[in-house]
C-alpha cells in the first residue's frame, strides 16, 4: 500500500513538472494563435485587441499559468483557443480511438512477440532462423513505410481493409484498426520477439534447468516452471516500455490512417498554440506512462516476490 | 474544341435548371507558348439520386459559424447549409439569394428586400431580424469577424421593416454588397446568432440552404442530409446525405479517393499524387475556372526588393510557364497580372484591352537586365522566405533563385517552419529580414478591385507599404457606376503590375476528383460559396 502511496505521489510531481515546462516551451517559441483565431487576412488593431485581451494571451507567463493550473485543479482543462470547445470534450471523443489502437497492438506484440520469441528460443535451428530473419526486417522497417506498403497490399490490392477512419461498434473498429495496429505493432513486436528468445535461451542453459532435467522431471514442466517464470521479467520489463512508446507512437500511424486520435489532436494543437488542448494531451500521456510503469512493477512482485521485499 | 459562347443568362438558366443541367463549354486559356487548360463550371448532370455521398475535406474545419468560415475546409461544408443575401454562381455572376433585391438609394446605403417564403430548417420563417442579426455579428470585435476587410466601412446594420434590412455604410463601399454574395453574408437564424457556440460541433448551425445540419462527430465526420422543404426548387439535392471526411494526410485522401472509399474531393494545390488521380480507373479529375493565385508578397521596406524597378525586373524575367509545369504539374496557368480574366465580372472588353497592354507573361531578359541597371545594379541579398515541408515553396523558390541569378540579383531562400509562417501575415516583426514571401491567395468575388483593395495605405496585408495606388483605390470602392470603375480599376492594375508589390505568378483552377458513380458537383471557385452539393448525384 505504501508503495502505491509513493508512486502516486511521484505521479502528480512528474505532471506538475511536465506541465510547467510544456507550457513554458510553447510560450518561448515564437508566434502564436492569432492566425488561427482571426485568419490571415483581416483584423483592425482594435479587433486583434479585443481578442488578445478575451483569451489572455498578454498576461505574463507565470499568470497564465497559474491560471490553467487553477482550472485544472478543479478538473477543468479549459476551452480550445482555436476550436471554442471544452477541451475535455474534444479529447474523449478521440480517446477511445487511441486506447483502442494502443490495446490492439498490445495485444498483437505481446502475443506475437512472445510466441515468436519462444518459438526461436525453444525450438532453436530452422525456426530461429527464420525468427531472427523476420524480426531484423521488422525492426528495420520505420512505421510509416510499413504503413504504405500495408494500404498498398491489402487495402488498394486486395481490398480487404479500408483505407482510412477508425470505424463504429466493435467489430468495425477491429475492422478499421487492424492495418494501423500491425503497422505500430510490428517493430515491437520484433523486439520483444529477439528479447524473449534471448532470454529464453539463456533460462534453458541455466544450472537448474539442467538439474531439473537429469532428475527426469517433463520437459513441459520445466519450460513452464523453470525458465518461461524467469525468463519473464526482461519480457515484461520490454513489453512495459514499448506500450508506453505506443502512445507516442500513435502519432505517426494516426496521421498515415487518417485517425481521429489523441496524436493527431496533439500534433496540430501544438502548431496551432493552442495550449489547452497541448497541456491536456500531455498530462494523459504522462499519466498514462507512469500508470504503466506501475503495472509493470506489480508485474515483476507478482513473478519475483524478492523484488518487493526491499 | 468549339467555343461556343452562350449568352449569360442563357447559360444560367440552364445551370440553374435541375433537369436540365448541362456543361458549359469549358474555356480555354493561356496564351502563346504558355499551357493551354480545360477549365470548367460545372460537371456532367447527375441522373439519379444517390442515398448517400462521401466527400473529403483537406482539413477538419475549426468553426462552421459563417463569420469565422473563411477558408477551404470551412467554405466547402458551409456553402452547402448557409446561403447568403446575394448568390455568386459558378459561372462568377451575382444574382439575387435570400435578398430578393439590393438597392443602393444613396451611396452609403444598400437596402435588401428579404425574400419571402424561405424557411429556416426547424421551419421558423426568415425575416430582416435573422438577417440584422446575422451581419450585426461581424461588428462585434469581440467575435472575431475573419470578414473584417468587407466591414471596416460599415456604420450601422437594421431591420427597417419586417423584410427589410438597410446598411449604412461610413463611406460608399462597391465591395461591401459584393460580398454579401460570399459566406460574409450568410443568414443564420437569430436565435442561433445569439448562441455562444454557434459552429462548433455542439452548437451546429441552423440556416435555410439546400443541405441541413445533421451531425459533426468531432475528428471524425461531419454530416449533412437534404433539406426537404428547400425554396429552391430548381437546387433540390440529388443526394440524401452527404457526408464529409478529414483526411489531411495527402497520401491517404488519394488512396482513400482511388479505393472509393470517398467519392470526391477539391484541392486548391495540386497532391503529390494527382498522376495517380488522373490515371484512376474509379474515377476522374477536373480542372475549374478559380479566382485562386499563387503570388510572391514583398514585404520589403528597404534594401534592393523595395525598389520597384529591380521587382519589375525579376518579374519580367521570370519563367512563368515554368513553374506551371515544374511546380504545379502542368495545372496552374501562367498570370500577368494579380486579377486574372476571372475577376473580370463587368465591362469585360474594357479589361480585356487594359490585360493585352500589359507585357506578357513570357520572360523577357533584355528589358529585366536593362531596368535592373536603371537600378544601379544592386549587390545586396534579396530574401525570400519559404515555408519548411512545402514543396511548392520551395521549387518555386528555386526557379526564382535561379532567374536572379542570371539578371545578376542574388537572392537567399529563408525556410520558415510551417507553423511560424501564419504569421508573416500577422506579425511585422516576423517579417523581419524577409523581403518577400509566398502566398496562395485568393478574391471572394468577381471584380478585380476585391484584389487591389489590399494596397489601400495601412492595410494590414500592404506589407511593403506600397502607396502607389491608394487613392484610386479608395475613389474605386466609391463608384458604383461600372464603366467608371473599371476604368480606375485598370489605372490601379497597371501601376500594380509595373510596381510589383506584389508579383503575380500562376492562376491556380480548382481540382476536382470524383468517382465515376458520382457526377454534377459544380467544378469552380464558387463551390466555396455557392450550393455546389445541389446538383450531386448519382453518374
Amino acid at each position: 500500500m505504501r508503495f502505491l502511496a509513493k508512486r502516486l505521489a511521484g505521479l502528480v510531481a512528474v505532471l506538475l513538472v511536465a506541465s510547467f515546462l510544456v507550457y513554458g516551451l510553447l510560450y518561448l517559441v515564437p508566434g502564436g494563435p492569432m492566425a488561427f483565431l482571426l485568419g490571415n487576412r483581416s483584423g483592425t488593431p482594435e479587433q486583434i485587441a479585443a481578442i488578445r485581451a478575451q483569451y489572455h494571451l498578454d498576461d505574463p507567463f507565470l499568470v497564465r499559468y497559474a491560471a490553467w493550473l487553477r482550472d485544472a485543479v478543479t478538473g477543468d482543462f479549459g476551452t480550445s483557443l482555436v476550436y471554442r470547445q471544452d477541451v475535455s470534450a474534444l479529447m474523449a471523443s478521440r480517446a477511445t480511438t487511441t486506447v483502442f489502437l494502443v490495446v490492439y497492438a498490445t495485444l498483437l506484440i505481446v502475443t506475437g512477440g512472445v510466441a515468436m520469441g519462444l518459438l526461436a528460443g525453444l525450438r532453436g535451428g530452422r525456426a530461429d532462423g527464420v525468427v531472427t530473419l523476420v524480426s531484423s526486417a521488422f525492426l528495420a522497417t520505420p512505421p510509416f513505410v510499413v504503413g504504405v506498403i500495408l494500404v498498398i497490399v491489402f487495402a488498394l490490392g486486395l481490398g480487404w481493409f479500408p483505407v482510412f477512419g477508425a470505424g463504429s461498434g466493435f467489430g468495425d473498429r477491429v475492422h478499421h484498426l487492424t492495418l494501423p495496429a500491425v503497422t505500430l505493432s510490428l517493430a515491437s513486436a520484433a523486439f520483444l520477439a529477439r528479447v524473449t528468445r534471448a532470454s529464453v535461451a539463456e533460462e534453458s542453459g541455466r544450472e537448474h534447468v539442467e538439474t531439473a532435467r537429469s532428475r527426469g522431471l517433463a520437459e513441459g514442466h520445466i519450460v513452464r516452471r523453470h525458465v518461461l517464470r524467469n525468463a519473464a521479467i526482461p519480457v515484461v520489463t520490454v513489453a512495459g516500455l514499448n506500450v508506453a512508446g505506443l502512445i507516442a507512437g500513435s502519432v505517426v500511424v494516426e496521421s498515415i490512417f487518417a485517425l481521429d486520435g489523441l496524436g493527431s489532436l496533439f500534433v496540430r494543437a501544438i502548431l496551432q498554440r493552442d495550449f489547452a488542448i497541448v497541456q491536456a494531451v500531455v498530462l494523459v500521456l504522462v499519466t498514462a506512462f507512469v500508470l504503466i510503469n506501475l503495472v509493470v512493477d506489480l508485474c515483476y512482485s507478482a513473478l519475483d516476490p524478492r523484488l518487493s521485499r526491499q | 474544341m468549339i467555343r461556343r459562347a452562350l449568352p449569360a443568362a442563357a447559360a444560367l438558366a440552364l445551370a440553374l435548371t435541375a433537369c436540365g443541367r448541362q456543361a458549359v463549354p469549358p474555356q480555354q486559356q493561356g496564351t502563346g507558348g504558355a499551357p493551354k487548360l480545360e477549365l470548367r463550371t460545372v460537371t456532367a448532370p447527375a441522373t439519379g439520386e444517390l442515398d448517400k455521398a462521401t466527400w473529403n475535406l483537406p482539413y477538419e474545419p475549426q468553426t462552421i459559424d459563417p463569420i469565422r468560415s473563411f477558408n477551404y475546409a470551412e467554405n466547402t461544408v458551409l456553402a452547402n447549409m448557409c446561403e447568403s443575401l446575394l448568390r455568386l454562381t459558378p459561372e462568377f455572376r451575382i444574382e439575387p439569394g435570400l435578398a430578393e433585391k439590393a438597392d443602393n438609394p444613396t451611396p452609403t446605403t444598400w437596402v435588401y428586400t428579404i425574400r419571402d417564403g424561405v424557411k429556416f430548417w426547424d421551419g421558423a420563417p426568415l425575416t430582416a431580424e435573422d438577417v440584422a442579426a446575422s451581419l450585426d455579428r461581424h461588428l462585434d470585435p469581440a467575435l472575431g469577424t475573419w470578414w473584417g476587410d468587407y466591414f471596416h466601412n460599415v456604420e450601422s446594420i437594421k431591420a427597417t421593416g419586417p423584410m427589410q434590412v438597410t446598411v449604412t455604410l461610413k463611406q460608399p463601399d462597391v465591395l461591401f454588397n459584393q460580398a454579401m454574395a460570399t459566406a460574409a453574408g450568410a443568414i443564420v437564424s437569430a436565435g442561433y446568432a445569439k448562441k455562444k457556440d454557434l459552429g462548433s460541433p455542439t452548437g451546429g448551425v441552423m440556416c435555410t440552404g439546400p443541405y441541413q445540419y445533421e451531425s459533426w462527430k468531432s475528428g471524425d465526420s461531419l454530416t449533412i442530409k437534404r433539406n426537404d422543404a428547400y425554396w429552391d426548387t430548381a437546387l433540390r439535392p440529388k443526394t440524401k446525405e452527404l457526408v464529409f471526411r478529414f483526411i489531411a494526410d495527402e497520401t491517404t485522401a488519394v488512396n482513400a479517393l482511388r479505393s472509393g472509399e470517398v467519392d470526391g474531393q477539391y484541392f486548391y494545390l495540386p497532391p503529390a499524387g494527382l498522376g495517380q488521380l488522373q490515371q484512376s480507373t474509379t474515377g476522374s479529375v477536373t480542372l475549374g475556372r478559380s479566382l485562386t493565385f499563387w503570388t510572391l508578397l514583398g514585404a520589403a521596406k528597404s534594401g534592393p526588393y523595395a525598389d520597384p524597378k529591380v521587382r519589375r525586373a525579376l518579374s519580367l524575367a521570370l519563367d512563368r510557364a515554368a513553374i506551371s509545369k515544374v511546380v504545379f504539374q502542368g495545372t496552374a496557368l501562367p498570370q500577368r497580372t494579380l486579377a486574372g480574366a476571372e475577376y473580370w465580372g463587368y465591362q469585360r472588353d474594357v479589361f480585356q484591352k487594359a490585360h493585352d497592354a500589359i507585357p506578357p507573361e513570357t520572360p523577357d531578359l533584355a528589358k529585366a537586365k536593362q531596368l535592373l541597371t536603371e537600378a544601379g545594379s544592386p549587390t545586396q541579398t534579396i530574401t525570400i522566405g519559404i515555408q519548411g515541408s512545402s514543396a511548392v515553396h520551395e521549387q518555386t523558390a528555386n526557379l526564382i533563385k535561379a532567374t536572379g541569378e542570371a539578371l545578376g540579383l542574388k537572392i537567399e531562400i529563408k525556410v520558415i517552419p510551417v507553423e511560424q509562417y501564419g504569421n508573416l501575415y500577422s506579425d511585422p516583426k516576423a517579417r523581419e529580414g524577409i523581403d518577400a514571401f509566398f502566398s496562395t491567395w485568393y478574391g471572394n468575388v468577381p471584380d478585380p478591385l476585391d484584389i487591389y483593395t489590399v494596397f489601400l495605405a495601412g492595410g494590414r496585408t500592404n506589407f511593403n507599404d506600397y502607396a502607389g495606388v491608394d487613392g484610386d483605390i479608395t475613389k474605386a470602392r466609391a463608384a458604383y457606376d461600372e464603366a467608371e470603375r473599371a476604368a480606375l480599376v485598370t489605372t490601379i492594375q497597371q501601376k500594380v503590375t509595373a510596381d510589383v508589390p506584389w508579383m503575380p505568378l500562376n492562376n491556380l483552377p480548382v481540382i476536382l476528383y470524383m468517382n465515376k458513380r458520382v457526377t454534377g458537383a459544380v467544378a469552380s471557385f464558387p463551390y466555396l460559396y455557392y450550393p455546389w452539393a445541389a446538383g450531386l448525384g448519382a453518374a
